[in-house]
């Protein structure tokens, strides 16, 4: 079993789905130039030595070009992965992902398909307030699209294999300061979670959660980067007596209700986590999904922790105030207790 | 549609106000614009008019209540909803005060101003177990002092572990009203006892004794002599009770059939007048039970006056029936229903209540079977009459259902003997038997 980051575990994914698959093909901005990084963030590093430049396609600077070719080539019947550098320039796609991609299937009565991965980082990064972003909430709002959201080398192979193979159009959001970039592309302040990846093949599919870590005193439910300072949080409230049980949904469309549902039975308290700013985030529907289904169950109102509605400051210090840190989580854990 | 009554804002200088006086009940129709309720400001008293028409649904304030203004204290259900009329959709005013605070925080309606405020858990928990929420009130630990299910957890627990009390020391803590949570029991995990309570109070221990003494009644006239008299009986006589299951069924129907004669208004006999009848007629065959018995003298008596015990709210009350042998059953009735009734109402004279020779007393009617009477002395026997019952009856080889009655007849052994005192039951059964033999 070999030990990898998540940008590794990525790229492995896509080799592996390559060779398994022609119809399979990378596009983006610098995924394949020689003396590149291998996109922004390393994931592709190398695969255009293995693949050559026609199924590691660099486009110019254009991501209306991007999306026009993925979602034309998925519904010619190829299965593009599309690699968007910074997921604040989905907003440039809008038009193609929520208009076109995400309907196409549902106007044509199931005639035409849309089999396109698209992967996105987000994070807020010391990059200021257009590179920074979570974008997330905003696809989970589009019927037709699934969003997923790996924070493990394990899932992201996993759930990007899964992505790949499925008929709809797959949203994959990728942290920045997880992905364990090297060299040049090292992130300040990442956390890099290396982990064990099997050399054989398997499979994440989309919709189950993990629970990540078990308690019994309250639920928090947090992605990427929000999952590890959940983590940290949980750790120092179990050195206050409180058992904190985390939930890593993995994937936000589809979304495994059950399993949060579940812990919220037993726990009767819920906090969510995200980066995104608060309102009407995915966490605000999990609390609602939550009042509507388990309020018999619960013990304490739902909380949210979120960045303020303000866009993402440049200033390292704001940045620092503005990403939930461990000791919001557990400040809002405490003050439902 | 309900529109809500509000307590207007009629007064410039108070914040509440006195209802009244509803001039419509519940379910009254109302019409916009009529009186509905009157009020008193600290100013006035003033009409208020119903602000729709429709029928009154609720009162949330009654007369005599203080209100806030702009409180909720009733309702209206608006008329004309079902008739399936096209109106225009009503456009809800927004007020001239939207923007004052106290627009923006209109009062809740009164019922919900006392909410009890649990958590969903906790509710859940506490309907499972049947554990009173209001007995948490103001005791919740959640934000803002909600109650969660670890309170209710915790009351649970603390019945679980809610020590044990002797029913002496529980009631001596409600006499001297000591919190009964507060005491802990001397032996660990023992019960709490009456050297607890006295421990945690500082009433002495005496008083708490005398906190616990029962109450004590000064004692009536009446049941001072009840009680001296039959002390007398059960100290200086000898009683000896002879029983006798007697077969009743002629007697029940003999009476039945001389009911059914009597004229209107006339006093029905009771079995009581029947059994005085006859043993009025058996005591003539044995006079050594009509007698009274004074220390050296025994003294028999020619005519029978049957003292009958009469039960009445003062106690024990005897009146005597003076020649009752040279009455008829109707006659008997008579004088039995005017001295009981006047017993009952404590008018009798003590001439009526002195005298007797012979003692009858029926508790049939309370359904008591057998009981040993005491005798009333100086007389020497007394005749205890049970209920007549239907059960079943052998006689020659064969099983009916009779009516059978309990008859109990206490002699003083000192003057009667067993011999006499068995031959006059024996007489006065087969009377009861064969009431046709008084023709003898």
């Amino acid at each position: 079993m070999a030990q990898m980051t998540i940008a590794e575990a990525l790229r492995q994914a896509i080799r592996e789905e390559m060779q398994r698959d022609e119809r399979v093909f990378c596009v983006g901005e610098d995924i394949g130039i020689e003396g590149g990084f291998g996109g922004a963030f390393t994931v592709t590093l190398g695969l255009s030595d293995e693949f050559g430049h026609e199924r590691i396609l660099d486009t110019p600077i254009s991501e209306t070009a991007i999306a026009g070719i993925a979602i034309g080539a998925a519904v010619a019947g190829m299965r593009p992965i599309a690699d968007v550098q910074y997921g604040d320039f989905l907003f440039c796609m809008m038009d193609q992902l929520a208009n076109q991609a995400a309907k196409l299937r549902y106007m044509s009565g199931g005639t035409l398909s849309v089999p396109m991965v698209m992967r996105a980082p987000v994070g807020a990064t010391a990059r200021g307030a257009q590179h920074a972003q979570s974008l997330e909430a905003f696809f989970t709002h589009i019927p037709g699209l699934k969003v997923v959201a790996p924070a493990t080398a394990y899932d992201a192979k996993g759930l990007l294999k899964s992505a790949v193979r499925d008929d709809n159009p797959v949203l994959i959001f990728e942290h920045k300061l997880l992905y364990g970039s090297k060299g040049a592309r090292s992130e300040k302040g990442a956390l890099s979670p290396v982990g064990e990846v099997p050399d054989e093949e398997y499979l994440v599919p989309l919709g189950e959660g993990v629970i990540r870590r078990r308690g019994k005193n309250v639920t928090i439910v947090a992605t990427l980067l929000m999952l590890y300072r959940a983590l940290g949080a949980a750790e120092t409230l179990s050195r206050q007596g409180i058992e904190a049980e985390v939930i890593d949904p993995r994937t936000l469309v589809p979304l495994d209700k059950e399993l949060i549902l579940g812990s919220v039975r037993k726990t009767g308290r819920l906090v969510v986590v995200e980066e995104d700013n608060l309102t009407n985030g995915w966490g605000a529907e999990i609390a609602a999904i939550v009042a509507d289904e388990a309020f018999n169950w619960l013990d304490a109102p739902l909380k949210r922790v979120a960045a303020p509605d303000v866009p993402p400051p440049f200033a390292p210090v704001l940045e620092r105030e503005y990403v939930p840190s461990e000791q919001k989580i557990v400040d809002a854990v405490l003050s439902i207790m | 549609m309900t529109v809500e009554i509000h307590a207007p804002p009629l007064s410039q200088t108070a914040d509440t106000l006195v209802i009244l006086e509803w001039l419509k009940q519940v379910g009254d129709p109302v019409n916009k614009g009529e009186v509905l309720f009157k009020v008193e400001t600290d100013k006035a008293v003033l009409e208020v008019e119903s602000p729709a028409s429709g029928t009154l649904s609720a009162i949330l304030a009654d007369a005599g209540e203080e209100v806030k203004v702009r409180s909720v204290i009733g309702s209206i259900a608006e008329a004309g909803e079902a008739g399936g009329e096209t109106s225009n959709p009503v456009i809800p005013s927004l007020g001239e005060n939207t923007s004052s605070p106290g627009a923006a925080g209109e009062a809740l309606p009164l019922e919900r101003q006392n909410r009890l405020f649990a958590s969903p858990r906790a509710r859940q928990l506490a309907a499972l177990k049947g554990v009173p929420l209001e007995a948490l009130q103001g005791g919740g630990t959640g934000q803002g002092g909600l109650i969660v299910e670890r309170d209710v957890s915790a009351y649970l627990e603390q019945l679980k572990t809610k020590p044990r009390i002797t029913p002496l020391a529980r009631r001596m803590a409600e006499t001297t009203g000591v919190d009964l949570s507060k005491v802990t029991p001397a032996r660990p995990g023992g019960a709490i006892t009456k050297a607890d309570i006295a421990a945690s109070t500082n009433i002495g221990s005496e008083a708490l004794e005398s906190a616990l003494a029962p109450t004590a009644l000064r004692l009536t006239p009446t049941r001072k002599t009840i009680a001296r008299r039959m002390q007398e009986s059960h100290q200086l006589t000898a009683p000896v009770t002879y029983m006798s299951e007697v077969d009743a069924t002629r007697l029940v129907k003999l009476r039945k059939r001389i009911l059914g004669k009597l004229p209107d208004g006339a006093i029905r006999p009771t079995y009581t007048d029947f059994l005085i009848y006859l043993t009025c007629r058996a005591l003539a065959g044995h006079p050594a039970l009509n007698a009274t018995f004074d220390e050296e003298r025994l003294a028999l008596y020619e005519s029978v006056h049957l003292a009958l015990a009469v039960d009445t709210e003062r106690g024990l009350i005897v009146p005597v029936i003076r020649e009752a042998d040279r009455m008829g059953v109707e006659e008997i009735a008579r004088m039995r229903s005017d001295l009981v009734s006047r017993a009952l109402t404590g008018t009798l004279s003590p001439d009526e209540l002195s005298g007797g020779t012979f003692t009858l007393s029926n508790l049939g009617a309370l359904g008591i079977d057998h009981f040993t009477p005491l005798i009333n002395p100086p007389q020497v026997a007394i005749l205890g009459v049970g209920r007549i019952r239907e059960a079943p009856l052998a006689r020659k080889g064969k099983v009916r259902i009779r009516k059978l009655m309990g008859l109990a007849l206490t002699c003083d052994h000192r003057v009667v003997d067993g011999g006499p005192a068995a031959r006059f039951l024996q007489d006065l059964c087969s009377l009861v038997e064969t009431p046709d033999l008084i023709w003898l």
